[in-house]
């Protein structure tokens, strides 16, 4: 059987074809930046965090009376809590903050050396304002000087030390030592590892940390806890309870491992990677359906020329395998319009979400997955037409 | 009834034109029962279909009942073909999950008559036909003599002035197509003009005319033999 | 009438002759049309006018009254300092002009009732009628001075008391007592324009209502965004937050006319102008008078997942309609013979185009239930997924009968070739088999 004459049998169909190749074309376009986008989501969650998502479980939380929120009751309330906290089986160190690590947006700020604002100003790094306790938590390596020991109210007239992380201190220092330098937020004491701040900031990696207790708690706080690997499901379960025998006037936002808060900040994301999935899924749906009703309908209208070209000598196997290849030639077509649309459409859509660009190898196993779909739907008719009898040649002649 | 004037078609594809008819010219009048004989593929289809108004023509004049069709519109062609034509076709045509009533029914529905007067054609139509029992069933459940009753039965429902059959006892054997030959006689009687494209001389013979056919040009021999004759 | 229901009959005949191709146009048309009409609904209900009445008549002016030099951002802060505010009400232009930010409050009857967690909305008088709430019962502030009491939505007044009609009540906020002066009706402004900033236009109404000075003698911060350009101590919004730079407020002022604008143009204009040559700000003017229409794209608030999904699920749509033709298609090729043979027995091109209508209707009554199924599912899944867009989940009566119009259309469309060929084919061909 030849190209030239499966050609010319989808030429001879004009309408039908070019409803089939745009259909196809559309599907590869939608099913490729579906893909791309799924791709994209799934790489930003398993970007590193610089923490031990699964082990680390945040509380957030927040007294109900004001006279809590004021210290010295506020210091005192935050004491006992992480006293409690602590004294939990499986709980290896906790610390309060100010915010957790792992937001969209939170508390944050400028920060720069003193005297030079305009050259090496940082804006919306998040500032934590934490207990010691707080960078066993995180685990964090210390890669200079030390870590403050000593929690120091931020209206001392010495303001508490700074530690950073580890990107900052490279923005701000380059590879000088950064230890004693001054910022305007305090002196640095500490660089460390890097961990994930706040998403809407410049660097997702800068951050600026002080041992101090927090200037208030509008908005809240939030205990986090480093748990033995394993032990978060347990350790959770009992810190409603606890938390509420130290002090019943306070509201529990919510209680998830860092992992958790991970997945809902690349909610959105997810959500819209899921649909197109699911989008793209009835697409083949779809192309499968045409692809069937196609070479259905096409072998019922020519049931005389499959019985003649049976009569002719045709084995069962050749007719198959025409049908067959007239749907492949078909979807391959409608492949290469399809890779031009997805194009079109990838850059259609980067005006509106970040959609990474198509590259080399994507369309190939799209274009494989197409092919397959429309194998598996055209089977099932193909295989009945060959059973057209060679005597139906006759028949209507 | 029927006159055409140097007609002719001419069917054209990339590479040839063939003149399916050339200067057909024909008169038949009203009453008459003409046979059309012709060997395969000489243009007794192609004519039967032009004078159905189901085919255009490319020179010439046709005169249905005295009215040219040339230039006519859609809707009066669908018109005149509704009101002044009958068709019986070969395979009987009739739509398979349509009860022999509502397929008797179908050309009066595009009349547009009411239901009391469709009512009264289809059952004048089947008490002619001899099916009125039967008014029920679907086509599948009848024999092929029954079912080109059927299809008689609809064409002549719409009571109209010309009856054209292509060869309407082709796929029955001799005892149903003795039957159906006697049914379009006795309707011929009653005053409608038949032309009746046939194969077989028999049936060409029991015409009262049989007009030939041969690579798109006529040959008419009108036989004045008398139906009587036969039919005693 | 009786003509329509044979022609009805006769398309169910035809349904009846091929079952399964029929179906699956049925549902590749329902689900295309779901999956787009789903979409639809969040686009459409994000992007409706919740006050087209007045929307153009309410601005949001902006400007750089800040005590940094601007060196690369030198777009105008979201917020307004408290005296910002001061300023630039002192215009007497508008016709009405409220200041306003949301907190987080807990509210309880007495201390011994477990505090109920409630968002605050701290605003002036002229809120309530700025953006038409209405009211139940008491009456709105009668100025913009400092007072101890609160305005409670039907919701929350339920909520506490069980009943709507508590004007006089007293009741503890944050422990400190107000009380309630009126009861709003129900009320729901989406999106929730007056507050587009970090997409709280896609937030519910808030839960109480508490005059803007008592909100800053109470010290209560913003919970959506305070940022402050100097040593403000936040903890000190009494006085320290009145006169620094804290910038969290929000300020609607109403100019109904175009020279009402012009004018409120002009003193903001001057305004920078003097406190400029005063020395009180160094940056550049950039002022902003945005009308209530464009605030959500000025924040870049707009939703653009529901925007990249629109384009997606129209292309579907598009991909569905054509399989549906293809499959319409085919089915009316096979149907072929018959439309010849009605063509023989007298039917014009107008009464096949009738029966045509018939097949029409039939189809896209199948279709809109399939659709609204598909769509109602669709609408689900979306919240489940994006549930940041689950307050703009709801049909209307203009969302359904665009529907029921694209149903029409695309079921028109899908048989309207097949239709046409099958009806204006040569006649003769299909019957002599």
């Amino acid at each position: 059987m030849s190209l030239y004459l499966l050609f010319k049998g989808l030429l001879s169909r004009k309408v039908v074809t070019i409803l089939l190749l745009l259909q196809l074309a559309m599907t590869l376009a939608l099913l490729l930046n579906s893909v791309l986008l799924a791709q994209q989501t799934h790489k930003q969650l398993n970007q590193p965090t610089g923490m031990d998502l699964d082990n680390i479980v945040l509380v957030q939380l927040k007294p109900t009376t004001a006279s809590l929120r004021v210290y010295p009751a506020l210091e005192e309330l935050l004491n006992r809590q992480l006293n409690a906290v602590s004294a939990l089986p499986d709980v290896v160190a906790a610390a309060y903050a100010n915010q957790s690590a792992l937001l969209q947006g939170g508390n944050n700020g400028n920060v720069y050396l003193d005297g030079e604002e305009g050259r090496t100003n940082q804006p919306s790094v998040p500032m934590y304002f934490v207990s010691k306790e707080f960078f066993r938590v995180l685990d964090s390596q210390v890669l200079q000087g030390e870590l403050p020991q000593h929690s120091v109210s931020l209206d001392n007239p010495v303001r508490p030390d700074v530690v950073i992380t580890q990107s900052l201190a490279k923005q701000l220092f380059a590879d000088k030592s950064a230890i004693g330098q001054q910022l305007n937020r305090g002196r640095l004491a500490a660089v460390i590892s890097d961990f994930y701040g706040q998403r809407s900031g410049d660097n997702v990696m800068y951050n600026s940390i002080q041992v101090a207790p927090p200037y208030g708690v509008d908005w809240g706080y939030s205990i986090l806890l480093r748990v033995t690997p394993g032990r978060a499901g347990a350790v959770r379960q009992q810190l409603d309870q606890v938390l509420r025998q130290v002090e019943p006037n306070i509201e529990i936002f919510h209680i998830r491992t860092l992992a958790e808060q991970h997945q809902r900040l690349y909610r959105n994301e997810y959500g819209l990677a899921m649909l197109l999935t699911i989008l793209s899924a009835l697409m083949l749906l779809v192309t499968m359906v045409s692809s069937y009703s196609s070479t259905h309908f096409h072998a019922l209208k020519r049931q005389q020329e499959i019985g003649i070209k049976r009569a002719l000598g045709a084995s069962k196997n050749s007719i198959f395998i025409e049908l067959l290849s007239e749907n492949w030639l078909c979807t391959l077509v409608g492949a290469l319009f399809g890779v031009v649309l997805a194009l079109l459409l990838n850059q259609a859509l980067a005006q509106v979400i970040s959609i990474p660009s198509l590259n080399g190898y994507l369309p190939v196993m799209t274009i494989m997955a197409l092919l397959l779909c429309v194998t598996l739907a055209t089977w099932y008719p193909a295989a009945i037409a060959t059973r057209i009898s060679p005597a139906s040649a006759t028949k209507a002649l | 009834m029927i006159t055409l004037n140097n007609l002719s078609k001419i069917f054209r594809t990339e590479l040839i034109e063939t003149h399916a008819l050339r200067d057909v010219n024909l008169q038949i009048n009203e009453g008459e029962f003409a046979a059309l004989t012709g060997p395969s593929g000489s243009g007794k289809s192609t004519l039967l279909n032009i004078l159905g108004t189901l085919e255009s023509f490319d020179g010439g004049d046709y005169l249905l009942d005295g009215q040219s069709v040339t230039g006519l519109s859609d809707a009066a062609l669908s018109k005149l073909r509704n009101e002044k034509i009958g068709f019986i076709f070969q395979s009987f045509n009739l739509i398979k999950d349509f009860s022999i009533y509502d397929n008797i029914e179908l050309p009066l529905r595009y009349r547009g008559l009411n239901a009391d007067a469709r009512k009264q054609r289809i059952e004048q139509a089947l008490e002619l036909v001899g099916l009125h029992a039967r008014r029920d069933y679907l086509p599948g459940q009848l024999s092929g003599g029954q079912q080109q009753r059927v299809a008689i039965a609809r064409a002549i429902a719409g009571q109209p002035r010309i009856l054209l059959a292509d060869e309407p006892t082709g796929n029955l054997d001799s005892l149903m197509a003795r039957q159906v030959m006697e049914l379009l006689e006795q309707i011929n009687q009653q005053g409608c003009t038949i032309l009746m494209v046939t194969h077989d001389p028999d049936q060409a013979r029991r015409a009262g005319r049989n007009i030939q056919i041969i690579d798109g040009q006529l040959h008419d021999s009108t036989l004045y033999e008398p139906l009587a004759a036969h039919s005693a | 009438m009786e003509q329509f229901i044979y022609y009805l009959k006769v398309s169910l005949k035809g349904i009846k002759r091929a079952p399964l191709p029929y179906a699956l146009t049925i549902f590749i048309l329902s689900v295309g049309l779901g999956v787009f009409f789903a979409n639809a609904t969040f686009y459409y209900q994000l992007n409706s006018d919740p006050l087209p009445q007045k929307s153009d008549k309410l601005f949001f002016p902006m400007l750089n009254l800040v005590p940094y030099q601007c060196t690369t951002d030198c777009r105008t802060p979201r917020v307004l300092s408290y005296s910002n505010v001061q300023k630039l009400s002192q215009s007497g232009i508008p016709t009405q002009a409220a200041a306003m930010y949301s907190a987080d409050g807990y509210l309880r009857i007495n201390a011994t009732q477990p505090p109920l967690p409630v968002s605050i909305r701290i605003t002036q008088r002229d809120f309530f009628s700025l953006f038409d709430v209405p009211l139940l019962h008491g009456s709105v502030w009668p100025d913009n001075s400092a007072r101890q009491e609160v305005i409670l939505t039907k919701t929350s007044a339920e909520n506490l008391f069980g009943r709507t009609d508590v004007v006089g009540e007293k009741l503890l906020l944050d422990d400190r007592h107000v009380t309630i002066s009126a009861v709003l009706d129900s009320w729901q402004m989406l999106p929730r324009l007056y507050d587009a900033n970090n997409h709280n236009h896609l937030s519910d109404a808030d839960d109480i209502y508490l005059p803007l000075e008592t909100g800053y003698d109470m010290n209560y911060l913003s919970n959506s965004q305070s940022s402050t350009f100097d040593d403000t101590d936040y903890r000190q919004l009494s006085t320290q937050g009145r006169t620094g730079a804290l910038h969290q407020l929000q300020y609607w002022v109403q100019l109904d006319t175009a020279a009402q604008q012009q004018a409120y143009r002009q003193f903001m204009h001057n305004l920078v102008q003097d406190e400029k040559a005063a020395g009180r700000h160094p940056s550049e003017p950039n002022n902003q008078l945005i009308a209530m229409r464009d605030i959500v794209s000025y924040f870049g608030g707009e939703s653009s997942d529901i925007k990249a999904f629109a384009l997606v699920t129209l292309l579907f749509l598009l991909v569905c309609l054509f399989n549906a033709s293809h499959l319409s298609l085919n089915r009316y090729l096979s149907n072929q013979y018959e439309f010849g043979l009605r063509r023989a027995l007298g039917a014009s091109r107008s009464q096949l185009q009738l029966q045509m209508l018939a097949d029409v209707l039939l189809m896209a009554l199948f279709t809109i239930g399939g659709a609204l199924l598909t769509g109602y599912a669709g609408i689900k899944l979306m919240t489940e997924l994006l549930p940041a867009n689950r307050l703009f989940a709801d049909w209307d009566l203009t969302l359904l009968i665009a529907l029921l119009l694209l149903a029409v259309i695309c079921s028109y469309l899908v048989t309207l070739y097949p239709s046409l060929r099958a009806s204006f084919g040569t006649l003769n061909q299909q019957l002599k088999e």
